[in-house]
């Protein structure tokens, strides 16, 4: 079984995980050093760190005692898939929207 | 790089016979989608469609329309988000119509994708969306009677 998996537009819905992603889009941080910049508990960014883990925005490496997040591809991957289902969306109503005026001016 | 949507489309109809159904809930409710428009600027109002729970849409599109200029220009804000309130992507509508030989050219700009420009990660990431508007060169190339405008 695979880690049950979060919808990466929920992921990034929340200011908070934008604001990580921009920080580990500059480097790969640890978990502490990623929560120096944020004024909440620990326990609060590890949540928010999993939430982005398990949405494929960053993949979670141990190194001794430490723990460091890295930007994943996939994540943002699966984000394409709203430009896209909008892209078709507007390509079949315009086409309706054709059809239409034609109809009309046949009358 | 671009991370908008654009479609161009020929009408061989006048201005004012594109403008009508872009702007009069009925007739816009028989191509796009239900909705309480109305072409004020500052009016809130909703499109209702069918959710789509993969992106996170739950059918409601919410919109105010910013600026109208008739019959050449139409714009309005397009939220939406997975219905419990939270709007996860707040993005902008704007249709601008000109007359050409013979009808009128329809240009479609669907933009703002906010949040995502904010993570610079995006643009590199993103290589798949160059193949995108290469393919929507391609679709708008075949529909077009005349010379693109778009670059």
């Amino acid at each position: 079984m695979k880690l049950q998996s979060t919808d990466p537009f929920q992921a990034i819905g929340d200011s908070n995980r934008r604001l990580m992603l921009r920080l580990l889009s500059k480097e790969s941080l640890t978990i502490n050093s990623l929560a120096q910049h944020f004024d909440m508990t620990r326990p609060a960014v590890s949540k928010h760190v999993k939430i982005l883990y398990t949405a494929g925005f960053i993949t979670i490496q141990d190194m001794g005692r430490e723990r460091h997040c890295t930007l994943n591809q996939k994540g943002f991957h699966e984000l394409q898939s709203w430009i896209d289902y909008f892209d078709q969306f507007w390509q079949t109503r315009l086409k309706k929207l054709e059809d239409l005026l034609n109809k009309k001016t046949k009358k | 790089m671009k991370k908008e949507i654009r479609h161009v489309w020929f009408f061989p109809h006048p201005t004012e016979a594109i403008w009508e159904y872009l702007t009069d809930s009925e007739l816009l409710s028989q191509w796009l989608m239900k909705n309480d428009f109305k072409p004020v600027v500052g009016h809130q109002f909703s499109f209702k469609s069918s959710p789509y729970p993969a992106i996170e849409f739950d059918g409601n599109v919410y919109c105010k329309v910013l600026e109208i200029s008739a019959p050449k220009k139409i714009s309005y804000s397009w939220k939406f988000g997975p219905g419990n309130g939270e709007t996860i992507i707040d993005s902008l509508v704007v249709w601008t119509l000109t007359p050409k030989d013979g009808g009128t050219e329809l240009l479609l700009v669907h933009s703002g994708f906010t949040d995502l420009r904010q993570i610079p990660a995006y643009d590199a990431m993103n290589a798949g969306w160059q193949t995108n508007i290469n393919k929507i060169h391609g679709l708008i190339a075949t529909k077009e009677k005349n010379e693109t405008t778009i670059h």
